[in-house]
């Protein structure tokens, strides 16, 4: 038995590094991204052998589910603006068009060479280092084991998470917020993108799949906090179904307003601001949860993030604000209403 | 035995995508690079946590891992608005260039 | 722990709940933004107050004790940082305003200004929180997370102007700052893997010679290094920062290079000094050495003034390394004094500089420097103020500029350490020729040529003057900061880092 998990142990890592190496170096960008799929959910098998099941429903949820969809609809965007402008731009006027990133890499090669050398030195002796560390490495697993009854749930990395390390996390749920504000503050959504091949079919199928995934995203939320799963889990689970009625050309879905777009996106935060502003005010310290109450709290504060983050990576995906974002525009005067004004 | 199997895989991962971040030239291809590079820190910050001997397991690394896997989701999906925009800008200009060389060459 | 600890915590909450409340109400994103500044300062001057009597401060962060939680601390560096930062956040958010408010009354492009103006204030709240953090943080992975927090934030900012040269410095900037994250969250794993904690007291306490942490200080101070634009890793910098809008180039320019370089600073004196091979400092010196004088003679090739602006922030940052070896070689507190100076000093004057060429972009049109005589005629506040700066970069008294070249050049010399002396020397050389370069064309009036219309903006004229001045009497108020920063010294002498409270 233990031989065959050994064995398998090295088949997996072998094929981690051959598709990484594939991603890297196959000539079409599309197959590139198909291997990184297949790289990320192998990744998530990898988590499922290092006993991390939290990280490994993250890797398939948002690490795979989620980038790659944005990959592929970013090359879709991509690709057909610059497939548009060769066909019309006659060739040897490259620099500026679809191919403005390909060849030219021809000339360095003396530099490339330099580098692959730097990076084989670097490989070498990082692998040296990790191979000279003492063992057993030392970890924190006795303190959060000691810790995790006052700390309102069982599984341990929700604990970490939420409570022994939420000043981390509401910071990494503010970098989620940004991503969001900068992704709107950069472009409008191209939506509705036009896509004539909406089925019936595919309707239907929506409309029958997406309370079934609402609901996994809430017990998965749910039950974050005795084994795995949480607020990152369910909240990556919510955005698929987000992310469905996107390509699926709903109807009310490109007059959404931007106000209550924008209360969903904060409204984590929000709640996780709030509960520390309550631990000073209750405890004296920021972010700390009476013991008793601490469970139904992280419970409320997981809902919410989820929320959120649900909201968020669809957005990512979605790729710019909503049409309706530039018209309630304050100041300027006589040119308002025009939609997206710039440039 | 598993732990160094691991470990050394994530640094392998890691460094590939170095080489790619620096080395290609299309900005797809560097952002899959920076993701494979936090796949393999990720891989290898957790194969230190993993004990096989006792089967015990640090949270913190996991939680670690999760905080970063959202934070590079996030950066991705920057980046990849950042080149689709700037594809679009390009676009654009390449149009308002040859609209003005057609209206130099009507002018003539 | 009492309730006014709490205020530990408000200089990284204020500009955060700002955030949300800026991107959720529009209207009064300015106010709301203003009063998060202000209320930072206050909270900082607090801090500073009762750093004075009580000496440094720990914060378990929801009363978890480290190595389980967070800890939040305050000591003389870090303070240092934050009045800085909390000072230049009023000065940019005013200056900010104003740049606003007249772009939106003459857009070049329907639109374009609001939404930059809508975007500008929760994604300069945003970087505000991330830079208070990092100064506060006493965590090694919470750190890495307020370094991704400043440089999404930061790339964001510079993509604001939405033209194409700045998006594609921004995408750069974005990639750049990557790579520099990665590479120090590398680091973060293999110090984990070594000493098995992630609290910076307890790994002060703890480190000591070990295969692991060799690894990891090459792998964090690569990635900060080249997040700070430290020659030869300078390359993004230039167009990054000359392309943004005048007060986002004010804050990359002044802030957002020292956060990174603060890190840096922290890791190395502070930390993992015990650790380090001399020939480590000496290198980071040569690279201080190349920063001064590859950026020097670079500036003066420059032709637009954002552009030399922003080269000058790459050899001004060389000051801030080439300390290194200094400080080793002293072994005084001396030349990291002169470094924290150095560090005020310069983002004050950038501020100051960028604010300047900002509004002489936005009246004259352009920011030729060719075409830019006699701009004193018409913004004598702000041709002042970019001269006043100027005067700190070449590091004439009374600046904060010279302050800190003097120590280090005493250091230097008594030291023996010629080599540092004479670069420092030639990098004020370069310096005076290509402030004067400016200032020159600035302050001569060609007898018959009006260049330009009569505009005048007090929100966009007085906070460079008085960011300017501040950098200029930074060596007047010498004392106060110096008298932190011993505060902060014996403490730590005297200090057994356990943690908690």
């Amino acid at each position: 038995m233990k031989m065959l998990l050994t064995g398998f142990d090295l088949l997996l890592a072998l094929t981690l590094l051959w598709l990484a190496w594939q991603l890297l170096r196959s000539t079409d960008i599309f197959k590139a991204i198909i291997f990184f799929i297949c790289f990320g959910l192998l990744m998530s098998l990898a988590w499922v052998r290092m006993h991390a099941p939290d990280v490994a429903l993250a890797e398939a949820a948002i690490g795979t589910g989620l980038t790659g969809p944005l990959f592929l609809a970013a090359l879709r965007r991509i690709e057909r603006k610059a497939g548009k402008n060769m066909m019309s731009e006659p060739a040897g006027n490259g620099e500026e068009t679809g191919s403005r990133w390909k060849a030219r890499n021809r000339e360095m090669s003396p530099l490339l060479w330099t580098v692959t050398a730097l990076t084989c030195c670097l490989a070498g002796l990082l692998i040296w280092t990790v191979l000279i560390i003492p063992r057993p490495l030392p970890g924190l697993a006795d303190q959060v084991a000691g810790s995790l009854a006052e700390s309102g749930v069982n599984n341990p990395v929700t604990a970490v998470l939420l409570n022994f390390r939420g000043y981390d996390t509401l910071l990494e749920v503010m970098v989620l917020l940004l991503g969001a504000i900068t992704v709107w503050s950069i472009t409008h959504a191209p939506f509705p993108p036009r896509v004539p091949d909406t089925s019936p079919v595919q309707k239907a199928a929506v409309r029958l799949l997406l309370p079934l995934i609402c609901l996994i995203g809430g017990y998965l939320v749910w039950q974050g906090a005795y084994q795995t799963g949480g607020a990152f889990q369910g909240g990556a689970v919510l955005s698929a179904a987000l992310v469905l009625l996107l390509i699926s050309d709903f109807l009310w879905l490109p007059g959404m307003r931007s106000l209550p777009l924008r209360l969903g996106l904060t409204l984590g935060p929000l709640v996780f601001v709030l509960l520390a502003g309550f631990g000073i005010l209750v405890e004296k310290t920021l972010l700390r949860l009476p013991v008793e109450y601490a469970g139904p709290l992280l419970l409320f504060l997981e809902a919410a993030c989820g929320l959120s983050i649900g909201l968020t990576l669809a957005a990512f995906f979605a790729g710019g604000r909503p049409a309706s974002d530039l018209r309630e525009t304050p100041y300027s005067g006589e040119a308002k209403g025009k939609g997206p004004a710039e440039s | 035995m598993t732990t160094i199997l691991y470990s050394v895989t994530g640094l392998l991962l890691f460094v590939f995508g170095l080489f790619a971040l620096i080395v290609c030239p299309h900005p797809l291809r560097k952002i899959l690079g920076g993701n494979v590079m936090s796949a393999g820190i990720f891989l290898f910050l957790v194969a230190a946590s993993y004990r096989a001997d006792t089967g015990e397991i640090d949270a913190v690394p996991q939680a670690m891992v999760l905080t970063g896997i959202v934070v590079s989701v996030c950066i991705t999906a920057v980046a990849l608005v950042l080149s689709t925009r700037l594809q679009q800008a390009a676009d654009q200009g390449a149009r308002r260039r040859r609209k003005r060389r057609r209206e130099e060459d009507a002018g003539e | 722990m009492a309730f006014a600890d709490s205020w530990i915590v408000v200089p990284v909450f204020a500009p955060l709940t700002a955030a949300l409340l800026a991107f959720l109400v529009r209207r009064a994103s300015f106010f709301i933004s203003l009063a998060a500044a202000c209320l930072s300062l206050l909270a900082v001057a607090v801090l500073v107050n009762r750093f004075l009597v009580n000496g440094p401060a720990a914060y378990a962060v929801g009363g978890w004790d480290p190595p389980l939680g967070i800890c939040l601390r305050t000591d003389g560096p870090a303070l240092i940082m934050l009045v800085l930062t909390a000072v230049a956040g009023v000065g940019i958010s005013l200056y900010a305003k104003g740049y606003f408010t007249l772009r939106i009354e003459r857009p070049s492009r329907v639109g374009r200004p609001e939404r930059q103006e809508r975007f500008f204030w929760p994604l300069w709240m945003l970087q505000l929180t991330g830079l208070n953090g990092l100064y506060l943080s006493g965590d090694i992975f919470n750190l890495y997370v307020t370094l991704e927090v400043i440089g999404v934030s930061a790339a964001a900012l510079a993509a604001l102007s939405g033209k194409s040269a700045s998006l594609i410095a921004a995408l750069r900037y974005l990639l750049v700052s990557l790579l520099g994250s990665m590479s120090y969250l590398l680091g973060v794993v293999f110090v984990y893997k070594t000493y098995g904690v992630l609290d910076l007291g307890l790994l002060q306490a703890a480190a000591a010679p070990a295969p692991g942490v060799i690894a990891a200080m090459a792998l964090m101070s690569v990635g900060l290094l080249l997040k700070t634009a430290i020659f030869p890793m300078h390359f993004w910098l230039p167009p990054a920062h000359a392309n943004a809008l005048a007060p986002v180039s004010a804050i990359l320019s002044g802030l957002v290079v020292k956060g990174s370089f603060f890190l840096l600073f922290r890791l190395w004196f502070d930390i993992f000094s015990p650790v380090l091979p001399a020939a480590a400092f000496n290198l980071m010196g040569s690279l201080g050495a190349g920063a001064i004088i590859w950026g020097g003679v670079q500036v003066l090739r420059q032709q637009r003034l954002k552009l030399l602006i922003a080269y000058s922030t790459v050899s001004q940052l060389g000051y801030l390394v080439i300390a290194f070896p200094l400080a080793f070689a002293g072994g005084s507190s001396q030349a990291w004094s002169a470094v924290l100076f150095m560090a005020s000093g310069h983002a004050c004057a950038k501020i100051a500089m960028f604010m300047s060429a900002g509004t002489i972009m936005l009246h004259a049109g352009h920011d030729r420097i060719r075409d830019l005589a006699g701009i004193r005629a018409y913004l004598p506040v702000t041709a002042f103020a970019y001269a006043a700066a100027g005067v700190n970069l070449i590091g004439l008294p009374p600046s904060g500029g010279f302050i800190a070249k003097w120590m280090l050049l005493i250091t230097a010399l008594a030291g023996h350490q010629w080599l540092w002396a004479v670069v420092l020397l030639a990098g004020s050389f370069l310096a005076t020729a290509y402030v004067f370069r400016v200032v020159a064309q600035l302050f001569v009036i060609p007898p018959d040529k009006p260049v330009i219309t009569r505009r005048r903006a007090g929100l966009l004229e007085w906070p460079a003057l008085i960011m300017a001045l501040l950098s200029l009497l930074l060596g007047l108020m010498a004392p106060y900061p110096l008298r932190l920063l011993e505060a902060g010294q014996i403490v730590r002498t005297a200090m057994t880092m356990g943690g908690g409270p």
